[in-house]
């Protein structure tokens, strides 16, 4: 009865602004008519990698505001990239030393007050001045995370020649057809150009015809030969443990699970080269939170303790000179090095081409997968 | 009073199509028209994104059949959608039919519940449908491991998973709720005298379902195979969970181009296109069957 009437006085125009405003907020569609007010502060938002987006590595965060922020996860930090320029509103992100540069293009970037990180100090001198983490002088990324990529393979079941001397050509060999899995990256292309005996300096920053030429030698056949192109660690992870693929693009985290699991694994020196990077927090202009929720974040990340976590637990080395006090010895010892420096010394360090060659990759790989 | 009462009974369904469908329409017409050049959308309006869609080039040859554009991605991802498509929605077609005759002709008792039972798959979300799939089709999955128990086979299949069979399946387990009701409903108001009639008159039971049967269920079975083809030529959830490396479907590239490639204008040109050629199809296809006719004859 009630209803019908509240239709019929509608319909005759009968009903204030005020009214109708009461009654359509009781089904929650006033939301839409009332004028949004800007939002002063909210929950923090960070954009982390699958994996990293547990309370585990922020102890001091969940500690001191009593709950883990709001994650999204990305697979590729040019998703996350997309995602923020499509309006997701993230305080938080964390990109590489490769690819901040491109939240820093795309003027999503802020500038990190060093003096607000309690951990700073502790941080390796190198890190601090390290390409990527300064951008014309501004701070803008806080080293957290390093490590490599590289083949993790099942010594048990790949080819003893292989194991003997491994490349990276693995994941263009028919012979692995449907037995390997190369994460969803456009670097397969470049990875084939190394295989066919380009250096990585050029490789990464191929381009025009050049790089459709790499694309379809390369890249077409590297695509035919993954049995899929892993975007979740834990996907690959299960399929490398059942055998179903015998050999994966991984970094040392994959390595570690499988053995704490008791599966043998093993994590290979390619010929081509190993890869390295390190990664960190990024403040990003897009959040609506407060500034010091993002530091406390950022802090967190820095903390010995989260270091100690990630050499113990992933085989990852850390921003912080303490974590390698406070781990395990025999885990640090487990890792090989322990200075950073070193460690992009002796491997291939992860670099990105200018915006517009970034694009063209991106371009070319969606190009090559979609003409499987 | 009278007068007003029907648009206003109208307004709040009309108020959602326009906020959630109209307006995000128009707005990826306009985006279509626009390009992206770097971070940047250029607002000038231009047909360039439609140009690169049908661009002549030299043949780029996919699967036997040549595409002779300069940029042959959305075609060749076109018709390989519409073909995966067409071939979920006949399959779901052949399963749903005879299933929802047996409801329609069969089940005298208890029908509410069977067709309650028939929606049990859609108190899980789709997508965990789509993953129980690769549960089930995996290297270690259910089939591979109970005929492995079987001694049937030694080693497991691999080809079940990622490839356009394992969306096909997919596909089609998923959608058959829906095309099973239309169905049932053009079946049950099918009256049961003309089949006695038939019957009456010497008609076999496959003359019966043939000239009877079959011709009255077809607005429902029309309408349940518009239902399944048109979402799922655009669906890319399925594709990137259980198609592997070739089971990329168009919907599949203009998640791409709308994240990745960072090209949203082009994102929304191809699915402007898509939209276009999945709607000309479907003209063609009632025109041939004769649509309006086969409605005048079950209405009647």
């Amino acid at each position: 009865m009630q209803r019908i009437r509240f239709i019929d006085r509608m319909a005759q125009g009968r009903m204030s602004r005020r009214e109708m405003l009461a009654s359509a907020g009781a089904f929650g569609v006033g939301a839409i008519l009332v004028p949004v007010r800007a939002r002063a502060s909210g929950p923090l938002v960070c954009l982390e990698w699958a994996g990293y987006d547990v309370a585990d590595y922020i102890p001091a965060f969940v500690e001191k505001h009593g709950r883990t922020p709001d994650f999204a996860v990305f697979g590729g930090e040019e998703e996350a990239l997309a995602k923020v320029r499509a309006g997701f509103a993230a305080d938080v992100m964390h990109p590489c030393n490769y690819s901040v540069s491109r939240f820093v293009s795309a003027g999503l970037a802020r500038e990190i007050d060093t003096a607000r990180l309690s951990h700073w100090p502790d941080i390796f001198p190198a890190l601090k001045t390290a390409e990527g983490v300064l951008t014309d002088g501004r701070v803008v990324m806080a080293p957290a995370d390093w490590g490599n990529s590289s083949i993790a393979y099942r010594p048990d079941l790949v080819d003893p020649a292989f194991a003997a001397d491994p490349t990276w050509g693995i994941f263009f060999d028919d012979a692995y057809r449907g037995r390997v899995s190369m994460l969803d990256n456009e670097l397969l292309i470049q990875i084939g150009a190394m295989v066919g005996g380009m250096s990585y300096d050029e490789a990464y920053a191929l381009s025009g015809a050049a790089l459709e030429q790499a694309a379809r030698t390369w890249g077409r056949k590297g695509v035919e030969i993954s049995r899929f192109l892993w975007t979740d660690a834990s996907e690959v992870q299960q399929a490398m443990a059942s055998g179903e693929i015998v050999a994966a693009y991984a970094w040392n985290d994959l390595v570690k699970n499988l053995q704490a699991e008791g599966i043998p694994v093993a994590y290979a020196v390619p010929r081509e080269g190993l890869f390295t990077w390190f990664c960190g927090l990024t403040l990003l202009n897009s959040g609506r939170a407060d500034e010091a929720l993002a530091y406390d974040f950022i802090d967190a990340w820095l903390s010995p303790e989260t270091g100690k976590l990630l050499i113990e637990g992933s085989g990852y080395g850390h921003a912080n000179m303490k974590s390698f006090e406070i781990a395990d010895p025999d885990a640090v010892a487990a890792m090989g090095l322990r200075d950073p420096v070193a460690v992009m010394e002796s491997a291939i360090l992860f670099r990105t081409p200018p915006d517009a060659v970034q694009n063209e990759h991106n371009r070319v790989w969606s190009d090559v997968k979609a003409l499987r | 009073m009278r007068r007003t009462a029907g648009p206003a009974l109208l307004a709040p369904a009309f108020l959602v199509m326009a906020a959630a469908l109209a307006a995000p329409l128009g707005a990826l017409v306009l985006l279509s028209f626009w390009t992206q050049t770097g971070f940047e959308i250029d607002r000038t309006f231009t047909l360039a994104n439609y140009w690169r869609i049908v661009e002549p080039g030299p043949p780029t040859w996919w699967n036997g059949i040549p595409f002779p554009f300069a940029y042959p991605v959305p075609a060749i991802l076109l018709v390989k959608s519409l073909a995966m498509s067409l071939t979920a929605t006949a399959a779901v077609i052949l399963v749903a039919w005879p299933m929802a005759y047996f409801l329609a002709f069969r089940v005298r008792r208890g029908k509410a519940a069977w067709i309650i039972l028939l929606t049990v798959p859609f108190w899980t979300s789709y997508l965990l449908r789509v993953f129980s799939w690769k549960i089930v089709l995996g290297y270690n999955g259910a089939v591979n491991s109970g005929l492995i128990a079987l001694g049937v086979i030694g080693e497991p299949l691999d080809f079940l998973l990622y490839n356009p069979v394992a969306v096909m399946i997919t596909l089609t387990h998923s959608w058959i709720a829906f095309a099973v009701l239309p169905i049932y409903v053009s079946l049950e108001k099918i009256d049961r005298s003309l089949l006695e009639a038939a019957a009456d008159l010497g008609d076999s039971r496959w003359a019966r379902l043939r000239r009877i049967t079959l011709p009255l269920s077809m607005p429902g079975t029309v309408a349940a195979t518009l239902l399944v083809f048109i979402p799922t030529v655009g669906d890319y959830v399925t594709p990137t969970l259980v198609g592997g490396t070739q089971g990329t479907m168009i919907g599949s590239l203009v998640q791409q181009l709308f994240t990745r490639q960072d090209n949203a204008p082009m994102g929304a040109a191809v699915s402007i296109v898509m939209m276009l050629v999945i709607a000309a199809l479907v003209l063609v296809f009632l025109r041939a069957i004769g649509w309006r006719r086969m409605r005048a004859r079950a209405g009647a």
